[in-house]
């Protein structure tokens, strides 16, 4: 793949996590049950994974998991490839190595994730 | 009115191997007088194993780059008084391999240059060694890249430039910039070919737009803009 594909990907994903994340935030906001203290509303997760399986269920909004999973892989690993070549100061050709395979791991198991609950229903 | 003022000069020699140290200069500093001047009244006054490299002193050949005060400029465009410091240091430019003191090995730069293919490309090569008539350009087309070919090639952009200090790798802000003057140029028929040579790891896409490059220039150069211009160009393919 030439470079500037791989950073027009890197643009692309970048406004994807955007979108994808706000739909996500929107989500959270509109389905968590509140509660009276910041305490209670963020940390209580005891009551989170009933909240967020409606979520789940809904085929569109799983869909816009799955496009956040997706940009947030391909986006990270692509600025990860960056950092670490430049912060040891040359191309390694195993690090993008364990970066794809890194990627793939968090795309396949994430997909298994949004899947599994998708089916909970 | 004469003042002192302390220069705080980088030796380094290569024969003693080692980090290099500071050497402190008391001079006599007059209105006008430049750091340059300065380093030479030290040079024949004081100390003549300091080394600096100088040839125009009005700013125009580019070989007295260093850097003073922590900012890269050109020694000959730089007024003593104007600094309003009583202690001025004064160092070599980053991101080159040292000669001795304030020289520095430019080979980097022009090596980059020089895989950038930093010269009018033309198909017709009988033509371009012996041109039969003239090439004109219009005005607008001579604007799209008029303020690049003011560089001196100092080289100061590719010092004060964080991601060469990071990644030496990197073109850096002078090759490129200088490879978008030929690609803007109506003359020039190796726009695909340039295009190719900094859409790679090491090229435009490695610019994090820091601007340390277009704030040091001493010609008003705006390299981070050609970079970005490149980008584009590369984007479109
Ligand atoms: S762009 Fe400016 S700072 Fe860079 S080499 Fe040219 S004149 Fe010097
Ligand atoms: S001596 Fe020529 S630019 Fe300074």
């Amino acid at each position: 793949m030439r470079e500037r594909d791989l950073m027009l990907l890197h643009y692309i994903t970048g406004i994807g996590i955007l979108v994808f994340g706000s739909i996500h935030v929107a989500t959270i906001f509109f389905t968590y049950p509140f509660q009276d203290t910041i305490w209670e509303t963020t940390l209580r997760f005891d009551s989170i994974p009933y909240a967020v399986l409606p979520v789940y269920r809904n085929a569109l909004l799983a869909a816009s998991l799955f496009g956040l999973l997706l940009c947030t892989t391909v986006h990270a690993m692509n600025g990860l490839r960056s950092i670490i070549t430049e912060l040891v100061g040359a191309r390694k050709r195993w690090v993008e190595a364990l970066l794809f395979a890194v990627g793939v791991f968090l795309l396949v198991y994430g997909t298994r994730t949004i899947l599994i609950a998708h089916s909970l229903v | 009115m004469v003042e002192k003022v302390k220069f705080k000069v980088f030796r380094y020699r290569p024969e003693d191997g080692g980090k290099g140290f500071y050497k402190e200069y008391e001079v006599p500093v007059k209105k006008g007088m430049t750091i340059l001047d300065g380093l030479i009244y030290i040079k024949e006054n004081i100390d003549p194993t300091l080394s600096v490299r100088y040839s125009c002193r009005m700013a125009i050949c580019g070989s007295c780059g260093v850097r003073v005060n922590s900012l890269e400029t050109l020694a000959c465009h730089t007024q003593v008084l104007e600094l309003k410091r009583r202690v001025i240091r004064v160092e070599p430019m980053r991101n080159y391999p040292l000669v001795k003191d304030l020289v520095t090995d430019m080979t980097p730069l022009f090596r980059k240059q020089k895989a950038l293919m930093t010269w009018l490309i033309r198909q017709d090569n009988v033509e371009q060694e012996n041109p039969t008539k003239q090439y004109l350009q219009s005005e607008e087309e001579l604007e799209r890249y008029l303020q690049f070919t003011y560089c001196i090639q100092c080289g100061l952009c590719y010092s004060a430039c964080p991601v060469v200090s990071t990644f030496p790798d990197f073109y850096g802000p002078q090759p490129l910039m200088k490879a978008y003057r030929y690609y803007a140029d109506s003359r020039d028929e190796g726009g695909e070919e340039r295009v190719r040579l900094v859409d790679r790891f090491e090229g435009v896409w490695r610019c994090h737009f820091a601007g340390s490059c277009s704030a040091v220039c001493p010609k008003g150069v705006d390299p981070a803009l050609a970079i970005q211009l490149l980008r584009r160009s590369a984007l479109k393919g």
